[in-house]
């Protein structure tokens, strides 16, 4: 027998939503995003290489932590 | 070696690349794998399978991406290599790889169900079997090129020993849809994922066996198949979904219940 007062149901977090959608552009941005860096940031092709890479990296792990914390328990 | 004994493609932008009508071809595939997802999963009210269809359709929804800024030029580089000459390097590929990899396996270590430090320990492993590919293409020996190709292999050697035996223990014990999912998907990535150093090696980037319209013939059906056919294979399974939407009892078990 369950209390119902003590049911929690599982919402989605609106935080992690906007969370993965911010992710995904910033790393799809990134994909076209090495020249640019190259031409504003003033630097060579390895540096802006690597900040991209690492931009797409960062991006997937917000990803894997916003689906992760996908939803929230509410009581 | 000589270089590009093999050669396939049509230069569709008239840049002089053959190989844009494969990547053309894997944009359109990626592009229809991503709206196939977003189809199939909308409206789905399972907290557990919004999970799995949030991250398979990221996976070809970036890949797509990659593939556009290929076929335009844009994820391309030159890289001079020590007795090779100029090699063209499509960098996106990997940069795609970066962001794509460690969701294919959150994919299959939420399906197991394990901890977050496995989680973590998958995706670290994976992300350094990426890095150091990365900084073997960007080698300009040959040396350097191979020996990061090793160290990347090594890397790729232990992420899917770790599926093969941990998470697949794990998944073992979730019950047999998930298990026989789980040991699909598995079969696939161990296949799939094998491939991939293997072409590097005898593509352009590696000993230049075959050349460049091949190699990205070939990349883009693993890509395609790892991606989409992936999510595929994931997405219609009902191992994907919570308890709230598990099987229905058979009309044996519903009448024992009344």
């Amino acid at each position: 027998m369950s209390d119902e007062s003590n049911e929690t149901v599982a919402v989605l977090n609106t935080t992690s939503v906007v969370g993965i959608a911010v992710c995904f552009v910033l790393a799809v941005a990134a994909l076209f995003a090495l020249p640019t860096v190259q031409a504003r940031g003033g630097v060579g092709f390895d540096t802006a290489f690597w900040i991209i890479s690492a931009v797409e990296l960062v991006a997937a792990l917000g990803i894997a932590y916003f689906v992760i914390n996908l939803h929230e328990e509410r009581g | 070696m000589d270089p590009t004994v093999l050669q396939a493609g049509y230069d569709l932008l008239g840049d002089g690349r053959p190989e844009t009508l494969w990547l053309g071809i894997g944009t359109i595939f990626m592009l229809i794998g991503t709206f196939y997802f977003i189809v199939k999963g909308w409206g789905v009210t399972d907290k557990e399978a919004r999970e799995y269809y949030a991250i398979t359709i990221l996976v070809p929804g970036i890949a797509s991406a990659a593939y556009l800024s290929m076929f335009f030029g844009v994820g391309l580089t030159e890289v001079e290599v020590v007795g090779r000459g100029t090699l063209d390097i499509y960098y996106a590929r990997y940069a795609d790889w970066l962001f794509t990899t460690p969701l294919l396996l959150l994919d299959l270590a939420l399906l197991a169900k394990v901890d977050r430090v496995s989680i973590g320990t998958l995706i670290g492993v994976d992300a350094l079997m990426i890095v150091t590919g990365l900084i073997g293409a960007l080698s300009h020996t040959p040396l350097a090129r191979y020996t990061w190709w090793l160290f990347s292999t090594i890397a790729m050697i232990v992420v899917l020993y770790f599926l093969a035996t941990s998470l697949r223990s794990a998944a073992k014990e979730r019950g047999p849809e998930v298990e026989s999912t789980f040991n699909t998907l598995t079969a696939l990535v161990l296949v799939l994922w094998t491939a991939y150093p293997i072409l590097w090696i005898v593509g352009t980037e590696g000993a230049g066996v075959v050349g460049l319209g091949v190699e990205t013939l070939l990349f883009m059906v693993l890509d395609v198949t790892a991606k989409v056919g992936f999510g595929f294979v994931l997405l219609r399974s009902r191992a994907i979904l919570g308890d709230t939407e598990a099987p229905e009892p058979s009309a044996g078990e519903a009448s024992a219940a009344d």
